[in-house]
């Protein structure tokens, strides 16, 4: 069976519960809100494919659930991503001072060249705002990443923060792909079939067309 | 090849066995399937030259195995089968790889991953090689084992066998003079056996070996048996779970599956109706047959007219002896208790609460998940909704009844459909008390108790249907996660209201044995066997799958076939105490001679837990020291899915 698709990116939501981790990939993989979701119990993914730059970049994305208990089995997950959205609520300043620990926690169980991206949501609810812009953007320089806040209710700026995030991986990736096809064998060093026992980046486990 | 044997009698065999771990000359045969013999060679002309080996072959990549092998199909058949070299036997192929392991240079092994793993060890921490049985376990050879070498359990390890010298002075000694030896309280399993192996020196087609006399002791005393370190120990087994590519899928026939017993058919039976119930109360309002009551809502659930008040007595509110004056009583006292401890929480400030974070952490997850708890049931649905106040108020009142559990996500979706059929906040609070206490260990910390379920889950399966568990293993799917949704809330997630109520009231019987929803979980994976391994699909697609499931289930089917996995299992020949235990059935000490099973009670690894503690301990942290290779082998399963 021919793949659709040129490059397979697995990215991760992580944040506290209730910030609306589980909405925003709702809002992005089927464009629609729910008020009567559920909560996340376990892990879940969905897909949806993007075109970039004329490559068509199949997205698979993880939501865990945010409570601290599940985290022995949720950090795991960390391993195989690409793409990390930190997600808080500009309407819950504990979310937002929870983004710290969040960050230590990816440091300790991500691979090193993980994309980051930090996400403010509920950014429709101006009137019931805690954290203010200012801080999510101060906060997103201090580690150097992206910051974007999005309204998975209102539906703002949700596909700009995941596409945002898919190419940076890509441009990321492409590089690196560049680098190792340079080399005086030359020749393609990445392949996702060949085994790696302790891949230090992701990039080692790309799939490639 | 030895030169000139002359005469093989096979002791034992057992197919379906991966080479873990080999020497360099054998890397190629690593992760293939094979067959594992004990068998007695007699070199011509020397009667009393008789030598014992321990041989892995390959399976025959050529040979159509489903054939070839179906006069084996019993594992552990002791057979005295004369063979020579020269008689055309399927694993005598020349394509075949095969590995010998002298008896003499085996110093310890180790038996693992509940006894599906088997590692020899030659003392200069080097391992010989380990094999992993995909059918059942290793308990037989292990049995056998112990007759043939003379071992200890290690004091430092009940996973490891040591292996006594051979012509060591002790050993001359100890044959002198058996009171002469100095034997250690704890090693009285050294002692049973020795004194088992003299006594009974495994009569039958065994008794030759006992008179080879090439296997010593060395005494107990003085030197410690421990010959691996533990962090060797540790690294070989990190290395074990170390996902190695695994090569010839293909022919991969399992052919030597030990014979389920014929699956019976349970059908359901109707509800447990109104009149039944009242009929069995005497005058005082007690119940006077329970076991049928009980048994009969096992088989049918019970009819939504006296759902509310059979619930009560399901969920452990009423005690199930208790005289309608008891429970008149009981109400009162509980209906106090819970207001006394809903006031606790009340009036706490808001001050108070800004400087007390562990209780406004636990109000602000449960204010959080009551509101995405079943707002789809018109009950709860709405802003607003009353009924989802009621919800956050008896799960805050559960923080102050059990503070340091406090709330843990789950939680909501096991009380929501107690307080929608009860519509009584003291009622819901204390039936939702009874069936936390029957899942409590689901919410552990350090989610010990899932993932011990998980493991029993797998044991399960590989027991019903190994293909099915072995393809998982092979998918890093070992761990089993897929399923943790389902058994962190008994399906709340996959079933409609009306099944859920129906399955739980079923469930809470506590028949027809312990973890009867492991059963139904394996009953559905079996169910979904071809669906699951189609495509080559791995956790990705496994995982997708089982969480589409939600809502496609059929429970009473489910519960038929469940029912007859449990009598298959009941009835199955080769049924193990690893899966005794979990079923809460009674162990026999799963042995091959009945008189060891006294001796062996204190320090085989075979030995679950005693049941009289309903909770088994946690796989993970079993003690501080040991290492768990389950424990391991679940993170390692766990991340590499990624991989
Ligand atoms: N107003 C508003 N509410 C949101 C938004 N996103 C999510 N929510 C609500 O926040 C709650 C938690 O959302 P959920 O996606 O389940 O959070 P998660 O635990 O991070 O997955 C739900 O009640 C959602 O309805 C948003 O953009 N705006
Ligand atoms: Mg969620």
């Amino acid at each position: 069976m021919a793949k659709t698709y040129d490059y397979l990116f697995k990215l991760l939501l992580i944040g506290d519960s209730g910030v609306g981790k589980t909405c925003v990939l709702f809002r992005f993989s089927e464009d629609a809100f729910n008020t009567t979701f559920i909560s996340t119990i376990g892990i879940d993914f969905k897909i949806r494919t993007i075109d970039l730059d004329g490559k068509k970049i199949k997205l698979q994305i993880w939501d865990t659930a945010g409570q601290e208990r599940f985290r022995t089995i949720t950090t795991a997950y960390y391993r195989g991503a690409m793409g990390i959205m930190l997600v808080y609520d500009i309407t819950n300043e504990k979310s937002f001072e929870n983004i710290k620990n969040w960050i230590r926690n990816i440091e300790e169980n991500a691979s090193a060249d993980v994309e980051k991206m930090l996400l403010g949501n509920k950014c429709e609810l101006e009137e019931k705002r805690q954290v203010s812009r200012e801080r999510g953007e101060q906060l997103a320089i201090e580690y150097g990443i992206k910051f974007i806040e999005t309204s998975a209710k209102a539906s703002i700026r949700v596909e700009e923060a995941f596409f945002t995030l898919a190419r940076d991986i890509k441009t990321k990736m492409e590089k690196k792909l560049k680098e190792a096809s340079n080399p005086p064998k030359g020749g393609h060093q990445l392949r996702a079939s060949e085994p790696q026992k302790k891949p230090t980046s992701w990039l080692s486990r790309c799939t490639l067309l | 090849m030895e030169t000139e044997p002359d005469e093989y009698h096979d002791c034992f065999m057992q197919d379906g066995v991966l080479l873990k771990q080999a020497p360099s000359s054998h890397m190629t045969a690593l992760n293939t399937i094979g067959t594992l013999y004990i068998y007695e060679v007699t070199r011509s002309g020397e009667s009393c030259n008789k030598k014992l080996l321990l041989e892995w072959k390959q399976n025959d990549i050529t040979v159509d195995s489903d054939v070839q092998y179906q006069e084996w199909a019993v594992v552990n058949t002791v057979q005295k089968r004369i063979r020579t070299l020269s008689e055309n036997m399927p694993e005598h192929h020349n394509r075949s790889k095969s590995l010998k392991i002298n008896f003499d240079e085996i110093k310890s092994f180790k038996v693992c991953n509940k006894n599906r793993q088997l590692t020899f060890y030659d003392g200069t921490s080097e391992r010989i090689c380990g094999f992993l049985f995909q059918h059942g376990n290793c308990e037989h050879l292990v049995g056998m084992l112990k007759t043939i070498l003379k071992v200890g359990v290690s004091r430092r390890d009940k996973q490891i066998y040591v292996v006594y010298d051979s012509n060591s002075p002790e050993f001359q000694e100890l044959n002198r003079s058996f009171a002469a030896l100095n034997l250690k309280n704890e090693d009285n399993s050294f002692w049973h056996m020795f004194k088992h192996f003299k006594e009974n020196p495994y009569e039958g087609s065994l008794g030759a070996f006992a008179k080879v006399t090439n296997f010593v002791y060395r005494s107990v005393e003085g030197s410690d048996p421990d010959i691996l370190s533990r962090d060797e120990l540790y690294s070989s087994i990190t290395e074990l779970d170390d996902g190695v590519p695994h090569s010839g899928g293909e022919y991969e026939v399992i052919n030597a599956l030990p014979q389920l017993p014929r699956r019976k058919e349970f059908p359901r039976c109707n509800p447990l109706t109104e009149e039944q119930w009242r009929s069995q109360f005497n005058s005082l309002g007690q119940l006077e047959d329970v076991d049928s009551i009980k048994n009969l809502i096992f088989r049918g659930g019970v009819s939504p007219t006296i759902r509310k008040e059979v619930w009560k007595f399901l969920l452990d509110y009423f005690p199930w002896d208790s005289t309608d004056l008891d429970r008149q009583q009981l109400i009162n006292k509980k209906n106090e208790e819970y207001y006394v401890m809903k006031l606790q929480w009340k009036s706490i400030s808001q001050k108070q609460e800004d400087n007390f974070s562990d209780y406004a952490q636990r109000k602000c997850q449960v204010i959080k998940d009551v509101n995405r708890t079943d707002r789809t049931l018109e009950f709860y649905a709405g802003d607003n909704n009353i009924n989802i106040q009621t919800l956050g108020d008896i799960l805050m009142t559960y923080v102050m009844y059990n503070f340091d559990l406090g709330y843990v996500q789950g939680m909501s979706d096991l009380l929501s459909p107690i307080l929608w059929l009860m519509q009584d906040e003291n009622d819901s609070f204390w039936c939702f008390v009874g069936f936390m206490e029957k899942v409590m260990s689901n919410f552990d910390i350090d989610q010990a108790g899932m993932k011990e379920q998980l493991t029993q889950l797998r044991v399960l399966l590989s027991f019903i249907d190994p293909v099915l568990a072995n393809y998982l293993e092979k998918h890093d799917c070992g761990n089993m996660f897929f399923c943790f949704r389902w058994l962190l809330v008994w399906f709340k997630r996959e079933l409609n209201q009306d099944d859920i109520l129906r399955f739980w009231e079923v469930l809470w019987t506590g028949y027809p044995c312990h973890n009867f929803h492991l059963l139904v979980s394996v009953a559905i994976l079996e169910h979904e066997s071809e669906a699951l391994m189609e495509n080559d699909n791995g956790f990705t697609e496994i995982l997708k799958y089982i969480n589409e499931l939600s809502g496609k289930l059929n429970m009473e089917l489910m519960l038929n076939k469940a029912e007859g996995i449990y009598n298959q299992i009941k009835e199955a020949d080769h049924l193990t105490d690893s899966v005794r235990s979990i079923l809460g059935l009674p162990l026999i000490g799963t042995k091959n001679r009945g008189s060891e099973e006294q001796s062996s009670q204190q320090e085989s690894p075979f030995e679950s837990p005693d049941l009289s503690t309903p909770r088994t301990e946690p796989c993970c942290s079993v003690d501080n020291v040991r290492i768990s290779p389950d424990e391991i082998a679940f993170e390692k399963s766990i991340s590499s899915s990624f991989l």
